[in-house]
């Protein structure tokens, strides 16, 4: 067999310094996100106090849409990412562009009621004086996540970057929306639709503009 | 006689185990499997780099190998990313070259390796792009003489060829 010099000097350097490792596992980094988003909302909760009326049931059912569709798109999002953490070859799951567009219907719900409601009116939206503390809050409880996912992808070995750096921002912002959001009362879809669903593609955005010079290896 | 999808899980497994031995037959036959794979995408003068960074490559990464898991397609998809990365160091290279100047002091090895990478790539590109990335990557051109060939003055000429080359690195890197 023909084989360069170097190469043959190459292999030798590499096995003399071969030692057992400790496989790298996707549910290691499954539970690495949801122990952030849990430790975001714990921390959301200190510092905002965690809204009563989850438990007492006085929080409507907008409440409940758009964080059931935050966590779904949260569950898919890092589930298509710890499927691309380790080399692979062959087709990748699209459930996250699903959840992703079930998603998108909450805004357009939103523009629809604020745009339609009778003058004078017009439910906290495109005017809501929280809406920044909203956004601000679900991207600082991403960013908890995101540093999660990407602590375990430099762990890992991902082979399709952009998609890994999409994937990222779209769990850590979902998650980061869904972490804040049991300190928010306010449940009205005009607010929920926007100012907690909005952080999912700016997270998605900067992730893509951030993330691959983070996990490039 | 090339290791099969058997013999590299194996030796893999052993590998992670930290077995030396194993590391060293693994290794030598990979390389021999990486050449294959490399010597249809790169000029042969490149073939051994690429296949010492994917050696590099396999033994860092070596824990993130699901033993459940075939080891050849993981293996393969290493050799990609390598590969991808490869390509998109050569076109950004050409691009940063061009807005210099003067595609035509590119070495042999580069233009050999463009018209290798960027024939089948070319119907993906405007035919502004694809012309002048032909004549100044692949003839060998000067700006100024693909400029006059093509019509395009030299600015546009730079301003495709930079475009239509980070158009096939983005091409080439979302490929699977």
């Amino acid at each position: 067999m023909n084989q360069s010099p170097s190469r043959a000097a190459l292999i030798a350097a590499l096995a003399e310094s071969t030692v057992p490792v400790r496989r790298v596992r996707p549910a290691e980094g499954t539970a690495l996100v949801a122990a952030a988003t849990l430790a975001a909302a714990a921390g959301a909760s200190a510092i905002f106090a965690f809204w009563s009326g989850i438990a007492t049931g006085a929080a409507s059912p907008f409440f409940w849409i758009v964080n059931g569709l935050l966590l779904l798109l949260g569950a898919a999002s890092t589930t298509a990412l710890m499927a691309g953490a380790l080399p692979q070859v062959g087709a990748r799951p699209n459930a996250p562009l699903w959840a992703v567009a079930m998603l998108g219907v909450l805004p357009l719900a939103a523009v629809i009621e604020i745009v339609r409601a009778p003058a004078g009116d017009a439910p906290a939206g495109l005017a809501d004086p929280d809406a920044l503390h909203c956004l601000s809050s679900s991207l600082a409880a991403g960013l908890v996540v995101a540093l999660a996912a990407v602590l375990f992808l430099r762990r890992a070995a991902p082979v399709a970057l952009a998609r890994q750096a999409w994937l990222t921002g779209l769990a850590a912002g979902s998650l980061g929306a869904l972490a804040f959001g049991v300190t928010c009362p306010l449940d009205t879809l005009a607010h929920l639709g926007l100012w907690h669903v909005l952080p999912v593609p700016l997270a998605g955005l900067a992730a893509r503009a951030i993330v691959p010079r983070l996990i490039r290896w | 006689m090339l290791a099969d999808e058997t013999t590299f899980a194996r030796l893999m497994a052993a590998m992670q185990d930290g077995d030396r031995a194993a590391a060293t037959v693994l290794l030598t036959e990979a390389g021999v499997w990486l050449e294959r794979y490399f010597r249809r995408r790169v000029p042969p003068g490149q073939v051994d780099d690429l296949v010492q960074e994917v050696l590099i490559a396999l033994h860092a990464k070596r824990a993130t190998w699901d033993p459940a898991r075939p080891f050849l397609p993981w293996l393969a998809a290493i050799a990609r990313y390598r590969w991808v990365d490869h390509l998109r160091r050569t076109y950004r290279d050409a691009g940063e070259e061009l807005l210099e100047d003067s595609g035509a002091s590119d070495s042999d090895e580069d233009v050999v390796l463009a018209r290798v990478s960027l024939e089948r790539l070319f119907a993906h590109l405007p035919a502004g792009q694809a012309e002048v990335i032909a004549l100044v990557k692949i003839e060998g051109l000067s700006i100024e003489e693909a400029s006059a060939r093509s019509g395009q003055s030299a600015s546009l000429v730079k301003v495709n060829i930079h475009r239509g080359l980070r158009k096939l690195a983005a091409l080439v890197e979302k490929a699977d």
